[in-house]
């Protein structure tokens, strides 16, 4: 796997030594040079020192820390050492001045990238999913032009996503459609991947704006008070699709992942088990690190990379006036 | 306030300069980069440095000021740090000659440049710092050009071309 992120499945020990992080396991020490390593997850108990998290915080390393049950616990999120005073009052400022400025292409972007989702399966003979990718190409854009409050946009959201959620029971086999998404503690298969799939790009996502300029408590289409990293929850947004539920098509219809196999049977198969979780992060940082052209930079770039660059295009916005246009599948910028 | 990198960036590009005088730097992800950011904060190595009053000197001596730079990839913009460094130290009643050494040398055949500032020269160069002032203190960053060979390297190049 290339990448420059670390994932702890088992309990142990993380300390410094020279110029990496070992973690110590039962069987043995891992080492994680520090200069290739950006983000550390743990999913299980895990001791670490002061001295540790100093290293960390030099070497502005972000960690992330899992209960054993797939619950968020929180992010150690070393001192910012991109700091502009200027953006920040900017940032502030959109917030007050043009919230819905920023907030409406999101809930566009959206739309788009579920749309982009679901074509591939109308194409492939599921013909009834017309009506909704039409709502979405058609109706989407006009109905969030036309609102001028932002409660009524997350109406809207809301509307997109439950008409998504409404198209599983073409996509996915019977087992895993779901009828409703019920997040807090999730109720079935299908929402503890929903659930976990979020929660994972929620801290990619973190991580990407750690490397930025923005303030991440500053968001625009959720409160700034509904998470101490709101801004994330923004722009990930427009990624779900893309990242999070094509994950978990591929992993479902594959049957990378099944209920029986990945699920944890006693508690009511609402949580995946250590396999089945490792099999989704696997897959989910695949496509995360999967390259592609971008359209515009003409780079080769990866999907977390296009995360951080919907970040500068939002740092253009507050502080150059360009409009704010997050990644869309479709055009690939 | 003025500092030599920032006429330097002004001479390289305008807007470079405008947003790292802001504070948008960006992150470099080259590997030299990291490391190097980590070593230094980890040692806090102390460099061999005069530093006064925003510049700092790489080398002092009875008739030079010494700028060193790693690449001769712009010496237009390292000669015009340069002859800031020189006015800085005439305020100061310090006269010195300027003296640019690059390591490595890829475009020019000489890595050795030298330049003396002339009174007249002083007249234009401080008129220029003004409206450097004055440009720094402009509520946005002028648009990014047409992507020049130099973006290529450059760490803005994501920032200025998405
Ligand atoms: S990418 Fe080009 S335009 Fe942008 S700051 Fe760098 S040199 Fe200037």
């Amino acid at each position: 796997m290339n990448s420059d992120t670390r994932y702890i499945f088992s309990t142990g020990e993380l300390f410094q030594k020279d110029f990496s992080i070992v973690f110590r396991k039962e069987d043995g020490n891992i080492y994680f040079p520090v200069k290739d390593t950006r983000e550390l997850y743990c999913f299980n108990e895990v001791t670490l020192s002061t001295k540790l998290m100093q290293l960390l915080a030099k070497a502005g390393i972000v960690v992330h820390f899992f209960g054993y049950y797939e619950n968020y616990i929180g992010t150690f999120y070393p001192k910012e050492y991109l700091l502009s005073g200027r953006l920040t009052v900017a940032q502030a400022l959109a917030y007050g001045n043009n919230r819905l400025t920023v907030a409406k292409p999101i809930v566009c972007g959206t739309a788009k990238n579920i749309h982009f989702v679901l074509y591939h399966y109308y194409r492939h003979g599921k013909s009834d999913l017309k009506e909704f990718l039409d709502w979405l190409h058609k109706s989407v854009p006009k109905l969030v032009d036309d609102t001028g409050d932002i409660k009524q946009l997350l109406r809207i959201e809301g509307a997109i996503w439950a008409g998504f959620y409404q198209t599983f029971r073409e996509i996915l086999p019977e087992s895993f459609a779901m009828n409703k998404r019920v997040k807090r503690p999730p109720d079935n298969p299908i929402n503890a991947l929903i659930s976990f799939g979020n929660t994972l790009l929620y801290t990619k996502t973190i991580t990407e704006i750690y490397h930025t300029h923005l303030n991440q408590t500053i968001s625009f289409l959720h409160e700034p008070a509904e998470r101490r990293f709101s801004l994330s929850l923004d722009l990930s947004e427009v990624f779900k699709p893309i990242l999070v539920y094509r994950t978990i098509f591929d992993c479902v219809n594959n049957r990378k992942i099944t209920v029986e196999k990945h699920f944890n049977k006693s508690l009511n198969y609402a949580l995946l088990n250590d396999a089945g979780r490792k099999t989704f992060i696997e897959a989910f940082d695949e496509r995360l690190n999967q390259t592609f052209e971008h359209n515009t930079l003409k780079r080769r770039i990866s999907f977390k990379q296009a995360i951080r660059l919907d970040g500068y295009k939002l740092i253009k916005y507050i502080l150059e006036g360009k409009k704010f246009v997050p990644f869309c599948m479709e055009d690939k910028k | 306030m003025l500092t030599g990198t920032l006429v330097n960036y002004y001479t390289h590009c305008r807007r470079q300069c405008w947003l790292f005088y802001h504070h948008i730097n960006m992150e470099d992800n080259s590997e030299d980069v990291r490391i190097g950011r980590v070593l230094h904060e980890l040692k806090k190595q102390d460099k061999k440095e005069i530093a006064l009053e925003g510049i700092k000197l790489d080398k002092l001596t009875a008739e030079y000021v010494t700028e060193i730079k790693k690449s001769d990839a712009d010496i237009p913009a390292a000669m015009a740090q340069l002859e800031y460094y020189l006015i800085v130290l005439r305020d100061k009643g310090i006269m010195r000659k300027g003296r640019l050494e690059c390591i490595e040398k890829n475009k020019q055949n000489k890595s050795i440049h030298t330049l003396t500032l002339t009174e007249e020269r002083m007249g234009e160069l401080k008129k220029e710092y003004r409206s450097i002032e004055e440009f720094l203190n402009s509520d946005v960053p002028p648009p990014p050009p047409k992507i020049k060979p130099m973006c290529k390297k450059c760490a803005y190049f994501e920032y200025c071309f998405i």
